[in-house]
């Protein structure tokens, strides 16, 4: 379905709401591959390609044609030695893969924290996603609507249009230290992709995260723990908050990928009230040792 | 005798519309490149200030100190004195455009010049010498009626934002059509192009600036008549320049259309009544004149008649009322004991230097980020009008950036580097324990924590037992201040989540350039005491 149908849809009948999440749970299911797949090594973009190639490569989970959105964090004014956002390398990878793929059009956005030019500069990100071929927009208030969430707590909120009018969405967390929920992995990264006041969120953030989630059903989830932060979370400030990790977790099991981003931390799922909650409802899994896992060293 | 319009002279009025066109363009595209885009470091977007000889004289002798930037203005100072005029009527941005409204209001007939405007000149005069005598006695008013300064900081805190939301118009409208690609090319645009769009008292800043505007319906260039200091300035040092106007006797029908259509009310004719203070040299008489009579030759020496209508008398009272207006100035509690809301941008000189020298341009304004710098309304006395006050609800300082004093005219927030920023101090910030969601009602939050810019984080937070309203006990994380590590960024009362008076906010003590407005002495740390040994 393409994004002007998409939007008469939307002006005619307001169905967006239902359809989005439809469209994006009827992406095919994965075959006889592995359900996660782990990378190691020097180069961010080398293990992220490793990572897709493990899984089947990026045609099992992008089409021709589909207009793809990448969802980095790109959260904070931060350079990439301070693992606050993503590593610019590993997104460039996943945009070069996508368009690879076949997909017509690739998305990199995300709702920042500072100020969101220099959150997108200073992260490297735009700059890297824009030299493979991405589009690299600013959040427009005007695309963002109220949407119905349909989750056990969150009953409705603010959504960037961006997010849902697409064919696949790619979550590409970075695995970080949080205060209040210890860990912000990919459930907490849809925080960037809804409308404000998206800071009384924090009342139940847990529950918040999870219904978050589970609205937006990414296609594949890339985590990017090539450098994590181990302190001072979200946002470190010294490259001594952060820690070497040189891995990139990938798979379509969200609640898996969050599992395995937790170990990164020495931190069992369950102690991760989110992860709990998730698995509880169904989105996943957080037994990921039990999963199909393939690990490459590149 | 043959009736012909000067072709050289209307050449010449059209270089002059042509080069006021060609400086109005390059003052916003220095005004719209004040920035962020990318680098840390912004070029010398503000160096048109430079070139203006009153800031560099009254902010620095208000300041009593030599301004090196403004060396440049010894170039406008030195055309004045070998040319006139030339700077108000072919460079001056604010010049330009009185110029182009009272165009616009004779093109519609609104303003319709049918007798010779006579007196009202000395006003300026007595401006200049209001904010000079001011300077001499540290009170630094040039930024309100300096042209440079009063037109950028018009532009940025009302006509942009008004701007801005013109352009939010359109690119609603713009969907509305259903044309969805080019509204959000233009969204894109225009977020790229960083339009601070709320300004305390950007509606009143306004007002005065097209109240100026709609004065060229009474009289042409009205501003640049009869108000600006640096016209009357300019005036002074050019009174002596190398080109006089002539008119050619036996030219001359004596029509007075020159006279009529003087911009500047220079009375062309007759000759001998020329001023050539008030002239700017916009060629307007010699292309009007419709037997081209007129022409301005160069003729070195000095003018015989009087070229200002200022009496000796008004001179010395305005001087005198200056002086004695001075003190009405420092009438402010501001003075008396530091104000708790007046938080300065970083690199902020001391209150009382940082008065004298902050010219309330409005290019920190301009250049910061998060739209967080506001001109102050009182918040810093009288003679604070419209400098900039960091305004945590509304915007907070960004830790990486140095922009606003970067862009400082005059040093009046002194130039950082980013490293020499991320540790300045410019105020400390404090929980409301009523209104924070933890501490009140037990509900988990820490929004503060976790935006809090510095490592390690100046917000830490302890566990805190509540009671809630039906008595039972909520354990939680609770914010508390590490006085140590706080700069006073404001970024926890911009992010917190209580929305109308935030739980967390910031106050100025505890900054950095003051040696009283603060906290802890030297050398006390804000961790438990040291054990005394029994």
């Amino acid at each position: 379905m393409d994004r002007r149908a998409f939007m008469k849809d939307m002006a005619l009948g307001g169905l967006a709401a239902g359809l989005a999440p439809k469209i994006l749970a009827a992406a095919p299911q994965g075959g006889a591959g592995p359900d996660l797949a782990f990378a190691q090594g020097e180069s961010p973009a080398a293990i992220t390609k490793a990572a897709i190639e493990a899984l089947g490569g990026m045609g099992k989970f992008v089409a021709k044609g589909d207009a793809v959105m990448i969802k980095p964090n790109i959260g904070w004014d931060r350079t990439p030695e301070l693992a606050a956002c993503t590593n610019p390398e590993v997104v460039k990878a996943l945009v070069e893969m996508c368009l690879a793929a076949g997909a017509k059009k690739v998305t990199v956005m995300d709702n920042t924290t500072n100020q969101a030019q220099r959150c997108y500069a200073r992260s490297g990100i735009a700059a890297a996603a824009k030299e493979a071929g991405a589009d690299v927009p600013f959040v427009n208030p005007r695309r963002i609507k109220k949407m119905s969430i349909k989750g056990e707590w969150l009953k409705d909120w603010d959504v960037i249009q961006d997010f849902v009018e697409v064919d696949k969405l790619i979550n590409v967390p970075i695995a970080k230290h949080h205060s209040l929920c210890r860990l912000t992995l990919g459930l907490k990264n849809w925080l960037g992709a809804i409308g404000d006041p998206r800071n009384q969120l924090h009342q139940d953030l847990d529950r918040a995260m999870v219904d978050l989630a589970a609205f937006f059903k990414p296609t594949l989830t890339v985590m990017d723990a090539y450098r994590i932060l181990v302190r001072n979370g979200p946002q470190g400030g010294r490259p001594s908050d952060t820690k070497l990790t040189k891995t990139v977790v990938a798979g379509r099991d969200y609640v898996a990928v969050e599992s395995v981003g937790a170990s990164f931390f020495d931190i069992a799922p369950a102690e991760l009230v989110y992860i709990k909650l998730a698995a509880a409802r169904g989105l996943g899994r957080m037994d990921w040792e039990k999963l199909r896992v393939e690990k490459r060293t590149v | 005798m043959k009736k012909e319009r000067s072709k050289k002279h209307r050449a010449l009025q059209l270089a002059r519309v042509a080069v006021q066109a060609a400086v109005f363009s390059l003052f916003l595209v220095l005004l719209f490149g004040t920035h962020f885009a990318g680098k840390d470091y912004i070029g010398n977007v503000e160096v048109f200030f430079h070139f203006d000889p009153l800031l560099a004289l009254a902010a620095g002798l208000a300041a009593r100190a030599f301004l090196p930037a403004f060396v440049l203005a010894a170039i406008t100072l030195l055309a004045t004195l070998l040319l006139g005029r030339v700077f108000c009527g072919w460079i001056c941005p604010l010049g330009a455009v009185h110029q182009f409204f009272s165009w616009l209001f004779k093109k519609t007939k609104w303003l319709r010049p049918r007798k010779t405007a006579t007196g009202g000149l000395y006003w300026k005069y007595l401006v200049l010498a209001f904010v000079l005598v001011g300077a001499v006695f540290t009170v630094d008013l040039v930024g309100i009626f300096d042209p440079f300064s009063f037109l950028y900081r018009t532009v940025v805190t009302s006509v942009l934002p008004a701007f801005g939301q013109g352009l939010a118009l359109l690119t609603g409208f713009l969907y509305s059509l259903h044309l969805n690609g080019l509204g959000d090319k233009l969204a894109q645009t225009v977020e790229t192009m960083t339009i601070n769009g709320t300004f305390a008292g950007g509606f009143i800043i306004g007002a005065i600036f097209f109240g100026l505007v709609l004065l060229n319906i009474v009289r042409e260039r009205f501003w640049c008549r009869y108000v600006c200091p640096l016209g009357a300035f300019l005036g002074l040092a050019g009174r002596w320049n190398v080109f006089k106007l002539r008119v050619d006797e036996a030219k001359c029908i004596k029509c007075n259309l020159c006279t009529l259509h003087c911009e500047t009310q220079a009375d062309p004719w007759p000759a001998e009544k020329w001023k050539s203070s008030e002239c700017v040299y916009c060629e307007t008489c010699a292309a009007i004149c419709p037997t081209a009579a007129i022409a301005f030759p160069a003729k070195a020496g000095a003018e015989k008649v009087p070229a200002v209508d200022l009496s000796r008398r008004k001179l010395l009272l305005t001087s005198t009322a200056a002086f004695l207006a001075v003190p009405f100035f420092r009438i402010s509690p501001a003075s008396k004991r530091a104000s708790e809301r007046l938080i300065r941008p970083p690199g902020a000189l001391p209150e009382p230097q940082f008065l004298r020298r902050c010219v309330k341009c409005g290019e920190c304004m301009k250049a910061c980020p998060t739209n967080a710098l506001q001109p102050a309304i009182g918040q810093a006395g009288p003679e604070g009008l419209w400098t900039p006050v960091l305004t945590p609800k509304i915007g907070y300082c960004e830790y990486y950036c140095s922009l606003c004093s970067q862009v400082c005219p005059t040093g009046a927030i002194k130039e950082l580097t980013i490293p020499e920023k991320v540790n300045v101090r410019i105020g400390t910030a404090w929980i409301n324990k009523n209104r924070c969601l933890p501490y009140f009602l037990g509900r988990p939050c820490i929004v503060c924590e976790e935006h809090c810019p510095t490592s390690p984080k100046a917000i830490k937070f302890v566990m805190v037992e509540t009671k809630r309203p039906d008595g039972t006990i909520a354990t939680q994380k609770a914010p508390v201040i590490d006085l140590d590590l706080c700069i006073g960024c404001g970024i926890c009362e911009n992010k917190c989540p209580v929305m109308d008076d935030p739980a967390i906010y910031v106050t100025s003590v505890g900054e950095q350039r003051s040696e009283t407005n603060r906290l802890l002495l030297p050398g006390l740390s804000v961790g438990a005491p040291p054990e005394i040994k029994k």
